[in-house]
């Protein structure tokens, strides 16, 4: 939506200020991350030296980071693991927030009470009798144990935030194109998915990045120096005892996040494009 | 107003009639025709739903209905690492509720949820409103903006840690030499201030998830209500509330609802920073549950502990449940 | 066994035969009736054995413990993998593992867990007591975290003490030629020190290690305790109200105010980078500074724990190592305790940790290595006053409560924080009731 309004002071204050605030506070930890990733580890220690600035940058803490762990085979672990559980997830959120948000039938409520509910018992509490599960399936220290895991509590929230973005497409869409003809699962695929883009995108972000992020089943589930993901190995490698390895922790930090920043970006304009063309019509 | 909404959507459709039939459908795949049974079947909303659920519950049940069933149990038994527990009822939570540590995480844990969820809503809207222009870095800063979402908890909470550090904070380092403060402050000595300094860390790294959700929910609708509400003589704070607002509300209340469980059972974040401290002032139910149930053994103490939410968490989803499924 | 022919047979014969003289008479069974019959050793094919530990702060010695892992596969015919993790994460593993039945064979444990996990854990008795018999007694801290209810539920390993890290130079400025022997001789360096800005730091924070360090050696000092040695709550006492005064007279007079947010990596930072003259750690500082801050590393030395009233104690709790109940390869695991807690391989494991652990025994304290450097003299004699989390009482569950809830630790600190040291002491009495319950 490209609305201009106003004069151009008005928008430097009511757009372009609180941007670059925005922009700023967001954006400000990893300025100071890529500095601490580049800088000696003599300087990190130094109280009086400016944080924000090195004038003797090097490349050793990443160097480090590929050569002293398998932070490679990480990176490849965590986005294969993200892939499939976000895949399910999404798959198995949009059936079922359409049936939740659009048709009556009488287990409704009660089923979908039970779906949501799984939720509010932590990841803390379950990873216990989780084990149990993961052990009996004989996936253990497999990648198939966090992504059949993952789902778990991946779907409810898809689920849910699909249910809220068919709600915000009017029934009668669908209504007219049932009566041109169409099927209810046609009408479904063919009409309310592609209007629901935006959710569904915004949905496999958020499934994406929590399967990315997540610490405790992979820390649980997954032994093997192989399996490993990134928060786990970087971690884990990198904080011994009461060393931390800042530099190259921070590294790890940054390659673990930017490349996933830049994949998100075309998905975040993705809707844009898909929304102006279904307006057009 | 229906028709504005349709009209520019579905250029050629009729104007819907008072009945639609359903009509048997015929598949134009050579050498096969669906049965007409089970097109007939899938028309029925039951039927449908029931297929539609299936994966979902497939999943679920196989892998959740068991350790959830069991989670639960944990909070009622009075079970150790190792040893078969026995069923003791509520005097997991009766302990609790006698427990000073407790109910400082009960106390903290709300005052975190409740302030941070609002922040996060608060910002991640303003934020959507802002990023749901065209301008010349639109692409980076939306990318940019994820960050936080995006990083490994862990690894940004360390960040932080190091930011808020007694002897090298970065805010520190910066009030001083800008001659606000003489003596260092020190973020997480302090039980109100590390409270603080969390929901801050919580704030930073959850309102990206709001900003581009309710970003999503803001592409949804269509610009041509603006146009028509501008026309009327809305101006812009009378547009986003009567237009935008009630069309977004059931993403709005999904993402803040989501939010507010997870926000609730947080645990990483906390861990890292303080780990409950400094003098448990910063415990909240994730944090002092796994230190029970991990570092002490019991099992069955730490599941009372995580769970001492559910029954009000589990009424607050059957009413959200209920309102989103209200008629439009 | 037939993939081991010709030298690697005869050198698995040597080795078993060498286990065996040096384990004496009191093995049952197993390897020495074998090799007795002159048959190779009945691990089948395939066997597997896994070791779950905690990432080192010392990397070589993690490097040195998976080589000597790897060779003893090599000579069992075993196929040997090492997961190592941090320490906070290993008690989320092993539940796992104890509550699933499934997992690693052989499990690190840390301080008084093998109380904690005591019905998850086999019997090590022949193994520990061999070596006990070899090298002399246990220290009582290591012995009385891996007994549970007189069976011997972890090997003992090593311990990890900390002592003093301090800046020799700005202690001789201060007035102190040497490092003070009480805790009121402390304080009057420390009020000296401060003045130059040159503060002491201690943590008050929650984690498991140096808050600990000072809320144990302190009260223990002092002549407080939790408990009585019969487990009843004792912690309500003249002399643990004098520990809390000193405490915050101490931190007042000579420490960082930072410390109230310290975690067990802050005093590290902060002493590496000039803020702070002296601090209870590990030998972790030491060693970072001879890597990397060699003109902070030459006046760098380790002093004792000081004396107080009631004596001169160091929180040690001491590693071992578990044979987990569940596995199906406990003979394996058990054969391979034994063989690495022989002289020869431990010796090198202990090398290649350079000072930073100590051994269970007596016997240890003779290694070459104590000599090289005598500024690590401290840490080698701090096992003689060492106790465990508990004491006077057992290191038992109930210790471990008192432990994770950081009672001790809170007290103290919300002494500092402004509580009147007796309302601190009795709400750490409450919560001991509570925990000890």
């Amino acid at each position: 939506m490209a609305v201009r309004y106003g004069s151009p002071l008005k928008r430097a204050i009511t757009f372009h200020v609180p941007l670059v605030l925005m922009v700023g506070v967001t954006l400000f930890p990893f300025y100071w991350m890529v500095i601490t990733s580049v800088r000696p580890d003599r300087e990190l220690y130094n109280v009086q030296m400016n944080p924000f600035f090195t004038f003797h940058p090097t490349f050793k803490h990443f160097q480090d980071l590929f050569e002293l762990t398998m932070f490679a085979r990480w990176a490849w672990n965590t986005i294969f693991i993200a892939t499939v559980s976000t895949g399910i997830s999404l798959f198995c959120g949009l059936l079922a927030g359409y049936a939740l948000a659009r048709l009556e039938f009488r287990w409704a409520a009660p089923l979908g009470t039970l779906i949501f509910v799984t939720y509010l018992v932590p990841p803390t509490l379950l990873f216990i009798p989780l084990g149990d599960v993961v052990k009996t399936f004989g996936i253990g220290d497999t990648p198939w144990a966090v992504i059949l895991t993952y789902p778990t509590f991946l779907i409810p929230f898809c689920t849910w935030l699909l249910m809220g973005y068919f709600k915000t497409i009017p029934r009668e869409i669908e209504d007219c194109a049932r009566i041109d003809g169409a099927s209810r699962i046609q009408a479904m695929i063919r009409i309310t998915f592609p209007l629901a883009v935006p959710g569904i995108l915004s949905a496999g972000i958020f499934a994406f990045t929590l399967s990315w992020n997540e610490f405790l089943y992979a820390l649980v589930f997954l032994s093997s120096p192989q399996q490993k993901t990134i928060p786990i190995g970087v971690f884990t490698e990198l904080v011994r005892g009461d060393v931390f390895y800042w530099g190259p922790l921070m590294a790890g930090a940054l390659l673990g996040s930017i490349p996933v920043a830049l994949v998100y970006s075309f998905f975040v304009e993705h809707y844009v494009t898909a929304l102006t063309g279904a307006v057009k019509g | 107003m229906a028709d504005q909404r349709i009209e520019p959507i579905l250029a050629e459709s009729a104007r819907p009639t008072a009945v639609a039939v359903p009509a048997p459908v015929a598949v134009s795949v050579p050498g096969f025709r669906r049965p007409r049974r089970l097109g007939q079947l899938l028309e029925r909303q039951d039927v449908l739903a029931v297929v539609l659920l299936a994966p979902t519950l497939t999943i679920l049940t196989l892998f959740i209905a068991y350790p959830f069933v069991l989670g639960i149990w944990l909070a009622v038994s009075d079970k150790v690492v190792g040893r078969p527990g026995a069923f003791i009822g509520l005097e997991n939570f009766r302990v609790n509720l006698n427990d000073t540590i407790f109910l400082r995480a009960f106390q903290n844990t709300f005052v975190y949820t409740f302030i941070a969820t609002a922040l996060k809503l608060a910002l991640g809207m303003a934020a959507a409103l802002l990023l749901n222009h065209h301008f010349r870095f639109k692409r980076i800063v939306r990318a940019s903006m994820l960050l936080p979402w995006i990083v490994p908890t862990v690894l940004s909470t360390l960040a932080w840690q190091w930011m808020f550090d007694a002897t090298f904070s970065v805010f520190n380092w910066m009030l001083m030499n800008a001659g606000l403060i003489s003596k260092r402050i020190l973020w997480l000595g302090d039980g109100t201030l590390a409270m603080g300094c969390l929901i801050a860390v919580n704030v930073w790294r959850g309102m990206p998830f709001f900003a581009i959700t309710l970003l999503a929910g803001l592409q949804t609708v269509n610009p041509d209500l603006h146009e028509a509400a501008e026309i009327d003589g809305a101006n812009a704070w009378q547009r986003y509330w009567r237009v935008t607002l009630p069309l977004i509300k059931p993403i709005m209340l999904v993402v803040v609802l989501f939010s507010m469980i997870a926000t609730f059972a947080d645990f990483q974040l906390i861990y890292v920073l303080t780990r409950g401290g400094p003098y448990s002032s910063t415990h909240v139910f994730g944090t002092y549950a796994y230190e029970i149930a991990m570092r002490a053994a019991k099992l069955g103490q730490g599941a009372s502990i995580s769970l001492s939410l559910f029954p009000f968490l589990l009424a607050v989803i059957v009413f959200q449940l209920w309102y989103i499924r209200r008629s439009d | 066994m037939a993939m081991h022919e010709g030298q690697g047979r005869i050198n698995r014969r040597a080795f078993l035969r060498v286990a065996s003289a040096a384990t004496g008479a009191a093995v049952t069974g197993g390897i020495p009736a074998i090799v007795g019959a002159q048959k190779a050793p009945s691990f089948p094919k395939g066997t597997k054995l896994s070791v779950l530990e905690w990432v080192s702060f010392v990397p070589a010695s993690d490097v040195e413990f998976k080589r000597l892992a790897a060779e003893f596969g090599k000579l069992a015919g075993v196929d040997v993998t090492v997961d190592q993790i941090n320490m906070n994460d290993l008690n989320p593993r092993i539940t796992s593992a104890i509550e699933t039945k499934a997992g690693p064979d052989i499990i690190m444990m840390i301080s008084n867990w093998p109380h904690l996990y005591a019905d998850g854990l086999a019997d090590v008795d022949d193994v520990a007591e061999e070596i006990a018999k070899r090298d002399g007694a246990y220290y009582e801290h290591n012995r009385m975290v891996s007994v549970v209810g007189n069976r011997w539920k972890a090997v003992p390993l090593c311990s990890v003490p900390s002592t003093w890290a301090y800046r020799e130079d700005w202690f001789k400025e201060a007035g102190a030629g040497k490092w003070p022997d009480t805790w009121d001789e402390l304080r009057k360096v420390g009020i000296e020190l401060k003045k130059k800005n040159r503060p002491m730091g201690q943590a008050f924070g929650h984690s498991l290690g140096d808050p600990n360090n000072w809320a144990y050696s302190v009260t223990w000092g002092f002549g407080g305790a939790e408990v009585d040695p019969s487990g009843k709550v004792a912690i309500n006492s003249k002399e643990t109200l004098e520990a809390v005064k000193f405490t915050v007279a101490f931190w007042k007079d000579c420490l960082d105010e930072g410390g109230l947010a310290w975690d067990d990596s802050s005093n590290n930072r902060a002493y590496l980078a000039g803020t702070i003259s002296a601090t209870i750690n590990g030998a972790s500082i030491y060693f970072v500074a001879k890597r990397q801050f060699p003109e902070i590393v030459k006046v760098t030395s380790h002093g004792h724990m000081p004396k107080g009233p009631g004596g001169r104690f160091y929180n040690i709790g001491g590693q071992g190592r578990a044979v987990m109940k569940y596995s199906k390869n406990q003979q394996v695991a058990k054969e391979f305790l034994r063989w690495f807690m022989d002289r020869p391989q431990y010796e090198k494991w202990m090398a290649a940790n350079d000072g930073y652990v100590v051994g269970p025994t007596p016997y240890w304290e003779k290694h070459a290595l104590w000599e090289r450097d005598p500024k690590l003299i401290p840490f080698k004699e701090a096992s003689k006053f060492g106790r465990w989390p508990g004491y006077p009482g057992a290191p038992s569950r109930k210790a471990s409560e008192a432990l994770v809830k950081y009672i001790l630790v809170d007290m103290y600190a919300q002494a500092i924080k402004g509580m009147k040291p007796e309302d601190a002491v009795k709400w750490a009495e409450a919560e001991l009731k509570k925990a000890y319950a």
